[in-house]
Formats: C-alpha cells, sequence, structure tokens
C-alpha cells in the first residue's frame, strides 16, 4: 500500500514510538500501534496487496518479531524483510530459525527447550568461537497455546481470564492492560478508587517480581546466601499479596469494569507493615551484595546495551532504564493512579548486568514508596464511569516490571473478535540475543537472569 | 556476606521448621510443558527458607538421567510433546510422573485445541497430582513427601 512506509517514517519523525504490529485475520489488515509522547496510543490500518505488505524493519528494528509473527499465523507477507524467518512455527527445520556462521573456527552450542533447573522451555542456538559467543538464535514458541485466538471466541468479560493466564509474573499488568482497552473501547472510565485499586495490584506485582529478580541474579553467578535471602523475600512479598487479595499471583484481581478488591483498616495497616520490613531487610540485602567484591566482579561490564542500541532494538522496562533509556509508562497513565511519577535511573546507568540489577534495587524501593502512600486508606470496591466515545477497537499500554505492554481489542458488539498482547518480555527477547553477543557462554545464564523476561507471556 | 548469612540463620531459627526424620531421598527434573510459568515460580520457592525442601533430601536435578521423578507443569503443548518423551525416556527406572498444577492435573486447561495435547497424562502415566492453580510452596512440598513414603 502506498504512503504506509511513510506514514510510519512520519509518525516516527514527530515522536511517537513503535508499539507493534498485528494482523487482524488471514493476509490481513495489518495494524500498527504508535504510542505518543503523553501516553495517547494511535492504531494504524494498513491493508496488504495480494497479501504483502512493505516492510518497516529497516525503520523500525523493534518490528522484526512482529513482522515474523503476523507471517507465521496469518500469513502475511513482508517485502524488504530478508530473509524472513519463522518465529512462531516449529514445523520446519530449525536451520529455518538459525542465521549461518561461516568459517573453520565457529561451532554450534543448543541448549534446551529443557533447562537444567527450574525455567521455562524454550531453544538458545549459541553461534562460538572457543567461549566467546558470536552470535545468539533463539528459537522459543515452544509453550505458543494459541492464547489469542482462543479467547477471540469469548465475550469481553470472559476474555480476561485467557490474558491473565498468559503469564503468572505479568498476570496483573496483562489483567490491566486487558480491561483498560477494554474499557476504552466501551467508553469508561476508572473512578480514582479503581484506578488506585489497580495501581496497587501493578506494584504488589513489581515488588515481588523485583525481589524476585534480585534473587535470580545471585543464584546466576552462585551466590547461594544472596539467592536464598531474596528468595526468602519473595516468598514473604507473596504471602502478603496472598493476604490481601486470597491469591498469591494475585489471580482473579483485576476484572473489566470494576473491582471487587477491599481492603479494611486491618488489612491496611498489615500491608504497609509488611511492606516496611520488606524494604529494610531488601536494603540490609542489598548493601551486603554490593560489598561483596568477587560477586560485584561478575556483573560488571558483563552483557552491555548501549542506550543507542536499546532505543534501537526497542528495549523497554529496567532493561532500558539500566541504559539510561529513561522511559516508563507509569508517568503517561491517566486511567491509573501515578500522579507526578518520574522514572528513576540508576547513576550508573551503562546497560550492563549491573546496572540492570541497580536498576531493580532502585525500582522495589520506589513501588514501596507508591505503596505506602497508595495504601493510606482503606480501600473499597469500584466500577468504571461512562466519560468517553465508544470505538470498534482500542489499545492501551502497562508498565510491567519487564517494560511496556500493549494489549489491543476489537469488538464486536459484546464479542471480542481479535486480541494482541505485546508484552514486555516479548518486547525485549531480541534484546537479550543482542546482548549476548561478543560474551563467553558462561556469562550467558546471568545476562539472561540480569534480563529475567518470561516465555509465557512471549509465546502466549 | 556475613550479615546476610545471619539473617539466613535467623530467620531459620524464627521459623522454627521441624527436623525431617526420614532417611531418604528424592531427585526431581521439572519439565515446562507450556505454563503460565506460576508453577514454576512457585517451585523454586519450594527451595527457598520457608519450605527448605532439601532438609527432606528432595533436590532438583539437571538431567532426568540424575532423577527418580518427572514434575510436569502446564497443559502439554504440541511443540512440548517431543521433547517431554525424550525427557522421560532418558530417565532410569523405577521412575513416577508427576503432574505439578491445574493445567497438568487437566482440570482447567486454555487454550487452542489445535496447540495443545492435553494435560501430562494424555501423553505420560501419572504416579500424583498436585492440584492447584498454582500450588502454593508448602503444598508441593507436603505432596513430594507423601510421594517419597508411598515408594
Amino acid at each position: 500500500m502506498n504512503g504506509y512506509r511513510e506514514l510510519i517514517a512520519e509518525a516516527l519523525e514527530s515522536g511517537w514510538s513503535f508499539a507493534g504490529l498485528y494482523s487482524v485475520g488471514p493476509s490481513g489488515p495489518v495494524r500498527v500501534a504508535l504510542a505518543g509522547g503523553t501516553g495517547d496510543i494511535r492504531l494504524e490500518t494498513v491493508e496488504p496487496a495480494g497479501g504483502a505488505l512493505q516492510s518497516i524493519v529497516d525503520l523500525v528494528p523493534a518490528a522484526d518479531w512482529d513482522e515474523r509473527e503476523a507471517h507465521d499465523l496469518y500469513g502475511v507477507r513482508f517485502e524488504g524483510h530478508e530473509p524472513l524467518r519463522p518465529l512462531v512455527r516449529h514445523d520446519l527445520d530449525p536451520a529455518a530459525w538459525t542465521v549461518p556462521v561461516l568459517g573453520r573456527d565457529p561451532y554450534q552450542v543448543a541448549v534446551g527447550p529443557i533447562h537444567a533447573g527450574v525455567i521455562e522451555s524454550g531453544h538458545f542456538r549459541f553461534h562460538l568461537v572457543g567461549e566467546k559467543i558470536l552470535h545468539l538464535d533463539a528459537r522459543l514458541f515452544y509453550k505458543h497455546r494459541g492464547l489469542e485466538r482462543a479467547a477471540e471466541r469469548s465475550t469481553l468479560t470472559d476474555a480476561a481470564r485467557f490474558l491473565a493466564r498468559a503469564c503468572a509474573a505479568c498476570a496483573v499488568t496483562n489483567g490491566v492492560a486487558y480491561a483498560q482497552a477494554v474499557e476504552e473501547s466501551l467508553g469508561l472510565r476508572p473512578s480514582p478508587e479503581l484506578a488506585r485499586a489497580r495501581t496497587i495490584l501493578l506494584e504488589l506485582e513489581r515488588v515481588w517480581s523485583h525481589l524476585n529478580d534480585l534473587s535470580a541474579v545471585c543464584a546466576g553467578t552462585g551466590l547461594a546466601a544472596g539467592a536464598q535471602r531474596f528468595a526468602g523475600l519473595t516468598e514473604r512479598a507473596r504471602r502478603l499479596n496472598g493476604r490481601l487479595t486470597g491469591h498469591r499471583f494475585l489471580f482473579g484481581a483485576v476484572a473489566v469494569g470494576r473491582s471487587d478488591l477491599r481492603l479494611d483498616a486491618e488489612a491496611i495497616s498489615f500491608a504497609r507493615e509488611e511492606l516496611a520490613g520488606l524494604r529494610a531487610e531488601s536494603l540490609s540485602g542489598w548493601r551486603e551484595l554490593v560489598f561483596n567484591r568477587s560477586f560485584d566482579d561478575r556483573l560488571v561490564d558483563v552483557g552491555i546495551v548501549r542506550a543507542k542500541d536499546a532505543r534501537r532494538l526497542g528495549a523497554t522496562g529496567p532493561a532500558a532504564r539500566a541504559a539510561g533509556v529513561a522511559v516508563d509508562v507509569r508517568a503517561t497513565s491517566p486511567r491509573l493512579a501515578y500522579d507526578g511519577f518520574a522514572p528513576v535511573t540508576s547513576t550508573r546507568a551503562s546497560g550492563d548486568v549491573k546496572s540492570r540489577l541497580e536498576q531493580r534495587q532502585l525500582e522495589l524501593v520506589q513501588s514501596v514508596d507508591l505503596l505506602e502512600s497508595l495504601l493510606s486508606r482503606p480501600l473499597d470496591a469500584s466500577t468504571a464511569e461512562t466519560g468517553g466515545a465508544e470505538s470498534a477497537m482500542a489499545a492501551s499500554r502497562v508498565e510491567s516490571p519487564r517494560g511496556a505492554t500493549l494489549c489491543a481489542v476489537e469488538r464486536d458488539g459484546d464479542r471480542l473478535t481479535r486480541v494482541h498482547l505485546r508484552t514486555g518480555s516479548y518486547a525485549n527477547w531480541p534484546v537479550v540475543a543482542f546482548a549476548a553477543v561478543g560474551n563467553m557462554l558462561p556469562d550467558f545464564p546471568l545476562i539472561n537472569k540480569s534480563f529475567e523476561l518470561c516465555y509465557a507471556c512471549a509465546d502466549r | 556476606m556475613l550479615t546476610l548469612l545471619k539473617d539466613l540463620r535467623r530467620l531459620r531459627r524464627d521459623l522454627a521448621l521441624p527436623r525431617p526424620d526420614r532417611g531418604r531421598s528424592l531427585a526431581v527434573r521439572h519439565v515446562d510443558c507450556g505454563s503460565c510459568n506460576g508453577c514454576e515460580h512457585e517451585l523454586i520457592l519450594a527451595s527457598s527458607p520457608y519450605a527448605d525442601l532439601q532438609r527432606f533430601g528432595i533436590g532438583i536435578v539437571a538431567s532426568p538421567r540424575h532423577a527418580d521423578v518427572l514434575l510436569v507443569t502446564g497443559p502439554v503443548t504440541t511443540r512440548m510433546r517431543s521433547p517431554l518423551l525424550t525427557a522421560y525416556a532418558a530417565m532410569p527406572e523405577p521412575r513416577r510422573v508427576v503432574a505439578l498444577g491445574d493445567c497438568a492435573v487437566g482440570t482447567d486447561i486454555l487454550g487452542s485445541p489445535d496447540e495443545i495435547v492435553g494435560p501430562a497424562d494424555a501423553v505420560l502415566p501419572v504416579d500424583l497430582r498436585i492440584a492447584g492453580c498454582p500450588p502454593t510452596p508448602d503444598t508441593i512440598a507436603a505432596a513430594l513427601l507423601e510421594l517419597i513414603d508411598r515408594r
């Protein structure tokens, strides 16, 4: 279609950023989500001619996976995306995924889909010379459950459970992104109490998630004392979730158009006390990590992603902020209770494993601070209010513990016709592959842990 | 480092977990066949100081060749069926299969029928089912102890 590439180039020029691309049905139409600087989202529609569309991957390298997925699942061809490797389809020979690395010395190491620890399933193909990584091909989507297609048969309200079950670690984020997109399309706005309920849930999710990630990086370096200390704190954070909402991962706490979560004075005071304890103990543990030289030695200058590359590849969340890209969807979320929010970045911000670890620690403290103010009074059940125009499709972005998550919904009356979820993990996986290059193979688990991405919500 | 260890010792004392009266062990290999990652997160915490599975001699091992138990999570996707069978075939006998979580047990599977084979027992003989979405670390620990007793 004429003008499509020009439209995207112009939008990028005037400050919009790429937020996702998906096909509505077989051979199109294709929608491109663009995010503006103040939190607004545009869905641009483009009709492929004869099932083919010009690729925008040269303008937006971050669209690489999106175009490959639209090709695999909906048969849209992207001219100029050469070679258009498979992403989701597994019926092709693994060679189709693999970038040929030629020469006498390079050899390959295959890892997965089953990993040695308690880790999700996915395949990594390393191309090495000696111990040095030349290139990494990630072949994920072993856990593809076709959740989007399965959800597309249900009503708007019922479909929420498919989104929530895409991923336990992002259950609240994905749920809120879906609920907000549906409400936008129905012309609903959250009441202040509903916005507060959702913001509390989002930050509770971030607290346990960041504690888990601090533990995971310690485990990645073999520092068992640190890994166990932070695993203990993760357990406490999940118990707090269970006490407040009845579920350790906050499942079922997000619904479309309303919130049933009630927190009385007793629950509020318990939560505040527990959060203060988590803050004090995580800071004490953190100080021990900071002054541990042998631990520190493993983190510095490993898995570097510079700001320029983070922007180019579409890195998001703590991974981007650790590279100095101070972008956080929470700063532009009028539907949530983040008034006056400003993203934090570490003074280091050099994009290595150490920066990503520091970033998690800073954001953990920030989340606890946010929760202390959000939990200053009891919380009551709430509903969304009317106050906007209805539309057949809408999209919403929410900051997960791993970065910006987009949810786009299209509906016909009360029925969901298309839903697309592009999570922070999905955006960051190609960045992990980039960060690995030039490092030693034994450092890969550590680099991987410093991103701590989910496979489940990328695979869906 | 000393503070970390001191904190862990204090935590251990405060929790006052009972000492095991069993002298046996269980080597567990986990295979994620398409979970939402909830079972994995809880399984990891089954080894945290609060449940501390290792005190009963229960540990996660890196290879199915070293495992007594295959712990299956998630509904089995079409793509994970073959890796799961490979892992099972690599195990020494006697071997046991545990379905961990509601997806693997088969009580509540979400997804497109063409992408999902079914619960764990659609692929392998299942010896123990641990229900929950996801089961808590305490539930996982208690169920695996029961499996030791059954052996």
